[in-house]
C-alpha cells in the first residue's frame, strides 16, 4: 500500500482577512477567531462557498476578519439572515456568529426557531456575560447580583445558560468551549461545522475590559471536560 | 328589461357558505366571459361571525365594485346589521331574505327608503332541509335561485360546483338537489326575469385576487425564495406560494415573526436568489428595522404591504390607505427605497414584476403597496395580460473581479454585485456605514460619499419606471389625484362625468417614490381645479404631494376619510360636484 500525502489547499492564514480587529487587547474573541481560522482549514472550506453572518456587538465584527463572504447584519438578526442564505443556497457553508446579548436577548426568538428548524447552520455564540460594545451593561448571561453599568445595586435578574436553552430548543448539536483553550475549541468548532443540522457552540470568551482581567484565570479553574462517554440524551430530562 | 351590469350581495353568518356562494357565481360568470369583481367583508371572528360578499357581473369592462347592489340575499338580518352603512341597495333592487326571519324596520337596517325595494321572503333553510336533510346547503339553494335570476346557464354553475367540491364527491348529489330546489324557487317567484343579464358568451376569463396576482408576478419575475409570517389581509400570498414556489424550484419559509421574514429574504437575496416577503401594517412596522439594512447594504428585496386599517391592530379585515408615509419614510436614517402602488388585480401582477426589476437592477429595497380592497378582491383578467419584461441584477465581469470592490462608487450608483460561489468576489457587507469594499468606516467623508452613491440610483429608477394611469381629456376642469385601490371608483366616476359632458381627468401613479415630478406637474398644469382623494383620515397623500408639488392655492380640494369601507364612484362623483361648485379656496386637511 503506497502512502499518499494530501497537502491541504488552505492554511489557517488563508482564512484571515487583512482587516485589524477592533477588539481590546486581551479580548477572548481573538482566541475564538484564531480557532475558527484553524477549524475552517481543518475542514478545507472553500472560502468563496462559505458565508459568515453576524448581528451586532463586539464579537459580531468577526465576519470582517474572515476571508469568506460575510454579512455583518443588525442586532439580534444574524440567524434570520443565515437562514435565508442557507435556504436559498443549501450548498453553501453557513456560519452564524454573535454575542450572548445578540443571541439570547434581542435575538432570542430567532435562536429558538433556528434550532427548531434544524437548518444546517453552525452557530458560534461568543459569551462574555456582558454588553461590551455599549460599554458594560448587564446581559441575560450576567450572574445575578453582579454590579455592572446598568445594575448599580447588583443584577436583580437570574442568568440563563445558553447551552440549556439550545438543548431545550431542540438543537441537534450543542457544545461549550473556552477561547482560552484553543486546542479543544478548534476541535469543537470543527465538529459543529461538520454536523449536518443546527449546531450550537457556546464559546466562553472573556471580556477583560468590563468583566475584569482575572476572567481567564477563574474560568480556567472551573473548566471541566465532559467525559468521552457522556450521553447527551441524559443531560436534562 | 335585460341589463348589462348586475351586482349581487350575500350576507350571513360565517358557516352559511356566503363566500362560497359568491365564488361560485363569480367563477361561473368568468367562465361565460363576463367581467367580474368580487369583494368580501368579514367581522374579525374566525368562525361564525358575520360574513358578506358582493359580486358585480358585467358584459363590459368594469373598474370597481358597484356602489349599490341590484340583488341582496340575506340569510340573517342580525349579520346584515353588523355591516350597517357598508352595503347599499340600488333603485328597484330585489331583497331575497330568509323567510324564517322577520324583516326588521328598514331604517334600522341603514338602508335608504324602501319604496323601490322589492322584498321577497325566500325559504332558503326549509328548501335546503327538504332537499338535503339539513340547512347547510342554503347557499347552494340560493345559487340555484340566483342563476335563474341572472340568466347564468345551469350547466356552467354546475361545472363551477363540481370544481369547487372536487375533493368532497360525497356532496355532489345533495348539492345537486339543493341547486334544483333553488331553481324551482326562482321559477315559482316568476317576475325575477327582469334582473337577467344580457351578454354574448365569450372566451373564459381568469378570475384571481390581487394577492394571487402578486404571487404570480413574483414567480414570473424569477422570485425563488419567499419568507413571510401570517397576517391578514396578505396571507393568501404565502398560501399561494407555499403551493407553487416549490413547483417552480424555489423555497418558502414561514418565519417566527416579520423580523425574521425580512431577515431571511435579505439573506436569500445576498446569496443570489430573488427574494420577497409580504405583510400588512403591523408586520411592516417590525420590518422597518431591516428595511434600513437592505437599503444600507444595497441588497435587493421586495416587500409587499397589503394595507389594512391602522394604527396598531386596527381593522385587520378592512382596507385603508394609511401606511403611505410609513412606507415612504419608515426606518431611521436616510434610507433610500422605492415605493410602488398597485391599483387593481392586473396591475398587482405588473407592479410586482416592476418591483423585482427595479430592486434587482438597482440593488434597492422596493415596497409594493397593495391593500385589502385589491389584495382580497377577485377580478377577471384576460389571460394574455400577464406579459412583462424581466430584468436581472448586475453581476461583476471577469475583469471587474480581478480588482473587485462591492461598493465601487460608479457614475450610476449601481455597483456590480457578486454572489457566494464567485471565487474573486468575496466581500463582507454591512449595516454599518462602509467603504467601497464594504469595510466599516465612520469617516464623515465616506458617509457623505456613500449616501450620495445610494441616492444617485433614484433618478434613473424614476426615469425608467415612472408608469402611471391617466383618465379623461388632456385638459380638464377638474383633475383628480389618487393612488392605489382608489383608482377603480375614480375611473368609473371620471368616465360617467365625461359622458355627461363634464371635463374631468384623473392621474394615478404606480411609482410613488422616487417622485415622478414631471408627470405630476404635466397633469396639474392641464387641469383647473384639483381634487385629491384618499382613504386616510389625516390625508397622507395630500401631505406627501405638497412636499414635491406646488398645488395651486385656492384650486385644490381634498376628499379624504378613514378606510373601513371601500371608496365608491358615488363618493367620487359627489367630490367632483363639490369641487366644481365650491368657490375656489385653500385646501383644508386635518
Amino acid at each position: 500500500m503506497s502512502a499518499t500525502v494530501e497537502l491541504p489547499t488552505f492554511e489557517p492564514a488563508d482564512y484571515k482577512s487583512d482587516l485589524k480587529p477592533v477588539w481590546c487587547a486581551g479580548c477572548g474573541d481573538f482566541g475564538a477567531l484564531a480557532s475558527l481560522h484553524r477549524a475552517m482549514a481543518k475542514l478545507q472550506l472553500e472560502p468563496w462557498n462559505t458565508v459568515v453572518v453576524s448581528g451586532i456587538g463586539c464579537s459580531s465584527r468577526l465576519p470582517g476578519y474572515v476571508e469568506t463572504f460575510g454579512f455583518n447584519g443588525v442586532h439580534g438578526r444574524a440567524l434570520t439572515l443565515a437562514s435565508g442564505v442557507k435556504i436559498a443556497r443549501p450548498e453553501l457553508n453557513v456560519i452564524a456568529v454573535g454575542g450572548d446579548g445578540d443571541g439570547i436577548a434581542i435575538g432570542g426568538n430567532h435562536f429558538l426557531h433556528a434550532a427548531r428548524r434544524n437548518l444546517d447552520i453552525a452557530y458560534f455564540m461568543m459569551d462574555n456575560e456582558i454588553y461590551g460594545l455599549t460599554k458594560g451593561q448587564a446581559a441575560p448571561t450576567t450572574p445575578a447580583g453582579d454590579k455592572t453599568k446598568s445594575t448599580y445595586w447588583g443584577n436583580p435578574e437570574p442568568s440563563v445558560d445558553p447551552c440549556e436553552l439550545a438543548i431545550s430548543f431542540g438543537a441537534t448539536w450543542v457544545g461549550r468551549g473556552f477561547s482560552g483553550d484553543p486546542k479543544t475549541l478548534v476541535d469543537l468548532m470543527t465538529r459543529a461545522m461538520e454536523h449536518r443540522g443546527f449546531a450550537f457552540l457556546n464559546v466562553v470568551s472573556p471580556c477583560v475590559t468590563w468583566r475584569g482581567d482575572d476572567q481567564f484565570r477563574t474560568i480556567k479553574a472551573k473548566l471541566v471536560a465532559l467525559p468521552p462517554d457522556h450521553d447527551a440524551s441524559e443531560s436534562f430530562y | 328589461m335585460p341589463r348589462r351590469d348586475v351586482s349581487i350581495a350575500v350576507v350571513g353568518s360565517g358557516g352559511d357558505g356566503v363566500v362560497t356562494l359568491g365564488d361560485l357565481v363569480a367563477q361561473a360568470a368568468a367562465k361565460e366571459g363576463l367581467h367580474v369583481i368580487k369583494t368580501e367583508a368579514y367581522g374579525p371572528q374566525i368562525r361564525g361571525g358575520e360574513s358578506s360578499c358582493a359580486v358585480r357581473l358585467a358584459a363590459h369592462e368594469i373598474a370597481a365594485p358597484a356602489d349599490a347592489v341590484d340583488v341582496l340575499v340575506v340569510f340573517r338580518w342580525a349579520d346584515f346589521a353588523r355591516f350597517r352603512g357598508e352595503i347599499q341597495v340600488g333603485h328597484d333592487a330585489l331583497v331575497a331574505y330568509e323567510a324564517a326571519e322577520e324583516r326588521p324596520d328598514v331604517a334600522a337596517l341603514g338602508l335608504r327608503g324602501d319604496e323601490n325595494i322589492h322584498w321577497r321572503p325566500v325559504p332558503f333553510a326549509e328548501a335546503s332541509r327538504a332537499a338535503t336533510g339539513g340547512t347547510g346547503s342554503k347557499n347552494i339553494v340560493a345559487l340555484g335561485m340566483l342563476g335563474e335570476l341572472l340568466g347564468l346557464p345551469a350547466e356552467t354553475l354546475r361545472g363551477a360546483m363540481e370544481r369547487r367540491f372536487s375533493k368532497k364527491p360525497g356532496l355532489a348529489e345533495s348539492n345537486g338537489r339543493a341547486f334544483e330546489a333553488g331553481r324551482e324557487l326562482a321559477a315559482a317567484a316568476g317576475a325575477f326575469a327582469e334582473r337577467r343579464l344580457s351578454y354574448a358568451p365569450s372566451a373564459p376569463r381568469l378570475l384571481m385576487s390581487g394577492n394571487e396576482a402578486v404571487a404570480i408576478g413574483a414567480l414570473h419575475a424569477g422570485c425563488r425564495f419567499f419568507a413571510g409570517y401570517p397576517i391578514t389581509p396578505s396571507s393568501e400570498i404565502l398560501h399561494f406560494l407555499a403551493e407553487w414556489m416549490p413547483r417552480a424550484g424555489g423555497s418558502v419559509l414561514q418565519t417566527e415573526d416579520e423580523l425574521a421574514a425580512i431577515g431571511a429574504v435579505i439573506g436569500g437575496s445576498f446569496a443570489g436568489v430573488k427574494s420577497m416577503t409580504a405583510t400588512s401594517g403591523p408586520g411592516l412596522s417590525l420590518m422597518t428595522e431591516m428595511l434600513g439594512l437592505a437599503s444600507m447594504a444595497e441588497v435587493p428585496v421586495v416587500i409587499v404591504n397589503v394595507q389594512r386599517g391602522g394604527p396598531s391592530t386596527g381593522n385587520p379585515t378592512k382596507s385603508e390607505q394609511s401606511d403611505l408615509l410609513q412606507c415612504l419614510y419608515g426606518t431611521h436614517g436616510d434610507a433610500p427605497r422605492v415605493v410602488l402602488a398597485c391599483s387593481d388585480v392586473e396591475d398587482a401582477f405588473h407592479a410586482t414584476v416592476d418591483a423585482f426589476n427595479i430592486s434587482e437592477e438597482f440593488q434597492v429595497p422596493v415596497l409594493l403597496l397593495s391593500d385589502q380592497a385589491v389584495g382580497q378582491r377577485k377580478e377577471t383578467v384576460s389571460p394574455g395580460s400577464f406579459e412583462h419584461e424581466v430584468r436581472e441584477r448586475l453581476a461583476p465581469t471577469a475583469e471587474e473581479l480581478e480588482d473587485y470592490e462591492r461598493y465601487r462608487d460608479t457614475a450610476s450608483g449601481v455597483s456590480p454585485m457578486s454572489v457566494p460561489g464567485m471565487k474573486k468576489g468575496m466581500y463582507q457587507t454591512n449595516g454599518l456605514e462602509h467603504d467601497t469594499e464594504g469595510r466599516p468606516d465612520s469617516l464623515y467623508l465616506t458617509h457623505e460619499t456613500m449616501n450620495a452613491k445610494r441616492y444617485r440610483k433614484m433618478w434613473p429608477i424614476r426615469d425608467r419606471y415612472h408608469s402611471f394611469r391617466r383618465f379623461g381629456p388632456d385638459t380638464a376642469d377638474v383633475g383628480i389625484l389618487c393612488w392605489g385601490s382608489s383608482m377603480g371608483p375614480v375611473q368609473e366616476a371620471v368616465a360617467a362625468a365625461n359622458a355627461r359632458g363634464e371635463r374631468v381627468a384623473a392621474f394615478v401613479p404606480r411609482m410613488l417614490y422616487p417622485f415622478p415630478k414631471r408627470d405630476f406637474e404635466a397633469f396639474v398644469s392641464g387641469v383647473g381645479q384639483l381634487l385629491i382623494i384618499e382613504l386616510s383620515y389625516t390625508a397622507q397623500y395630500y401631505k406627501y404631494l405638497r412636499t414635491f408639488l406646488d398645488l395651486p392655492p385656492g384650486r385644490t380640494h381634498v376628499l379624504k376619510r378613514s378606510g373601513g369601507k371601500d371608496l365608491t364612484a358615488g363618493e367620487v362623483a359627489d367630490g367632483i360636484e363639490r369641487t366644481r361648485a365650491l368657490p375656489a379656496r385653500e385646501a383644508v386637511a386635518v
